[in-house]
């Protein structure tokens, strides 16, 4: 094998890997605070929510669907659960509410792409929008809905989800690792999981082997809904407010976050643990741009160039490989 | 004999897609004029030409990209990044002429790194222009800095997007000169048909000897020269550049464009003058619900629902699941 090939192949295994540690030491070295244990709690309470978003990502990609609507699902959630809240309803309701919403949306995009055949980014997209008009009519032109100025004892058990601690670590850190526990079992290890994985390598012959197809593209859009409205819940109850159109960023972290997964599988597949990494590397590139006062502007040329670094290199990878 | 009269799906979609789009349009056009009869005053209808020719521009860049197999999620984001690109140029004391040679250089550069992600990096198409998408955005707001560019009104500029001949707004008329061209290229050249077939079945194209991938490069750069082009269109209809760098509302009406005007052949093949009839059709479709009262805020969820039937409309006859192979 010559050099070339020798380093070649050393970059497609192992370039992941090394990139996001590099990266990662870059920051440390030029903003010192970047590696504080505070600094570090205060990255993995933020990037719960996002964690638990891309997994709904995952899930739709990882039998070649795309949901673009899962970031309004999240913000019309939590803009319902704070409404329900509002209007004197009690945790429970808004809760459920909110999930309802998500299962809802969650299973009119499964009808309209898996059982009448929308291309999914095309039906997904209009989702988006239509979500996005409704709750700025509900919202009356994307007005605030405020929670954290109501009295504590009717917040209280809402506000136990983002705001409150069990131990050392929060309830948000506690209900996300429930979450991928959850997924990772439901993704590499049940039955689903194989039939999602069948379905993304062969859609004919899994419908051969007596895949029910169109049920399982379906549920991942269901799974996928439900997530956001989950996540879109946990932000609500973390910040105490539900600003229309405020998730709406979270798609594009989102994207980033699915494709650094992929590097993580040795075949390019998407992944729960590899989804879980790819948030955290997202979660904490933010919080450097933001230690460093950089504007959105750093955020987006960064996200592009993440991307399409993360996706050459599992272009390099299967070429290896193959 | 019921059996034989129960209406099948596939037959209404067969019928829908012979006659049901145009006829569609008509009736939707007309009870909106029958509720506000302003709708169909001359001055109007011209305005709607003005105010669709944006759209329909950036929509016959995304039927481009399309026609030749690809796809762009950076439309949007590509016009906004012209655009204030074109409106900091005419700031800082440029010709109308650098101004437009800047925007079309920049699209076509565009285009090309786009081309070069896909063909060479084989990089899916989807995530190659959302990768270069998030980098127009950041490019965009870095460079005007959050704030909206205004320009004054520079006379020779401001006849693109504002100028009339006789009654006829310019920028539309500039829309129907690019699409007779277009519908040339297309329908009528070698180069043009073969870029049909190659995006229709690539690998069909290929077994019979085309070179799918130049055809690619070569519908990215055609695409980036008139999303280019758009960018400069839009800064003199607006007056300057918006501080909006997402450009995603842009995308959304285009792809419902070229998708709509796709459900007025037979086969649901992408052609230019559909896309033309359909971005003027959005238009004036946004225009007349305006004058029939009802709020911006609603109308971005009646262009996702039309987006989602007219997609509706080509693929009821061919149901599979909705996968879309672009990773």
């Amino acid at each position: 094998m010559t050099g070339e090939k020798k380093a070649l192949n050393f970059i497609a295994r192992h370039g992941a890997v090394i990139g996001i540690c590099c990266v990662l030491l870059i920051f440390q070295m030029i903003e010192p605070r970047f590696m504080r244990i505070d600094n570090i709690l205060g990255v993995l309470n933020s990037s719960s929510l996002l964690i638990v978003m891309t997994f709904g990502m995952t899930m739709v990609m990882a039998v070649r669907g795309i949901d673009l609507s899962i970031a309004q699902v999240a913000d019309a959630a939590g803009v319902i659960a704070a409404m329900l809240i509002l209007s004197g309803k009690n945790f429970a309701a808004a809760i459920m509410g909110a999930l309802l919403f998500g299962l809802l949306i969650g299973i009119v995009n499964a009808v309209l792409i898996s059982y009448l055949g929308v291309p999914a980014i095309i039906g997904t997209l209009g989702m988006m929008f239509v979500v996005r008009s409704a709750e700025l009519t509900l919202t009356n032109g994307a007005q605030p809905q405020i929670l954290f100025t109501l009295p504590a004892a009717r917040v209280k058990h809402f506000f136990f989800i983002g705001q409150e601690n069990i131990g050392p670590v929060s309830v948000l850190i506690l209900l996300t690792v429930v979450v991928i526990v959850v997924m990772y079992f439901v993704k590499e290890r049940s039955v689903f999981g194989r039939y999602m994985d069948a379905i993304c390598n062969n859609v004919r012959s899994s419908l051969l082997a007596g895949i029910n197809v169109r049920r399982v593209f379906g549920a991942t859009f269901v799974i996928s809904s439900l997530l956001a409205a989950l996540a879109g819940v946990m932000l609500v109850s973390r910040s105490g407010n539900a600003v229309p159109r405020g998730v709406e960023t979270y798609l594009t972290d989102c994207f980033v976050a699915v494709y650094i997964g992929t590097l993580v599988s040795s075949r390019n597949k998407f992944n729960i643990i590899g989804s879980v990494i790819g948030a955290l590397f997202v979660g904490f590139l933010s919080n450097f741009i933001t230690l460093m006062g950089m504007g959105i502007a750093y955020k987006n040329i960064f996200n592009g160039v993440f991307i399409i670094l993360a996706v050459a290199l599992g272009v390099l990878k299967s070429r290896v490989n193959a | 004999m019921l059996d034989k009269k129960r209406l099948r799906p596939a037959k209404v979609g067969t019928l829908l897609l012979g006659k049901g789009t145009g006829v569609g349009m008509v009736i939707i056009l007309c009870l909106l004029g029958l509720r506000a009869p302003l709708f169909f005053d001359i001055t109007n209808i011209m305005t709607i030409l003005k105010q669709g020719s944006v759209l329909t521009m950036i929509a016959l860049g995304l039927t481009a990209v399309l026609i030749g197999g690809g796809f762009d999620m950076g439309a949007g984001a590509l016009v906004q990044l012209t655009c204030n690109l074109t409106a900091g140029l005419l700031i800082a004391g440029a010709g109308t002429a650098a101004a437009l040679t800047s925007g079309i250089t920049v699209g076509i550069g565009v285009g090309a790194v786009n081309a070069f992600l896909v063909i060479v990096m084989k990089i899916p198409t989807f995530v190659a222009t959302l990768g270069t998408m998030f980098i127009m955005q950041g490019i965009t707001s870095w460079y005007n800095g959050g704030k909206a560019l205004t320009i004054n009104s520079i006379p020779g500029f401001a006849v693109l997007g504002q100028g009339r001949i006789a009654i006829i707004p310019v920028i539309f008329l500039i829309v129907i000169v690019v699409c007779i061209l277009m519908n040339y290229f297309f329908k009528h050249t070698k180069t043009g048909l073969r870029m049909y077939a190659s995006g229709e079945n690539p690998a069909a194209a290929r077994l019979r000897g085309l070179n799918t991938r130049r055809y690619l490069l070569l519908s990215y750069v055609i695409s980036g020269l008139i999303l280019g082009f758009t960018g400069v269109l839009q800064c003199s209809y607006n007056y300057g550049a918006s501080a909006i760098t997402s450009g995603m509302d842009f995308l959304i009406q285009a792809l419902s464009a070229a998708y709509l005007g796709s459900t007025f052949s037979k086969t649901g093949e992408l052609s230019v003058i559909g896309t033309v009839i359909s971005g003027m059709f959005i238009a004036a479709l946004s225009n007349g619900l305006i004058i029939n009262g009802i709020s911006n805020q609603q109308i971005s969820g009646v262009l996702g629902i039309i987006l989602i039937l007219s997609i509706l409309l080509t693929v009821i006859k061919k149901r599979e699941i909705g996968q879309v192979t672009i990773f």
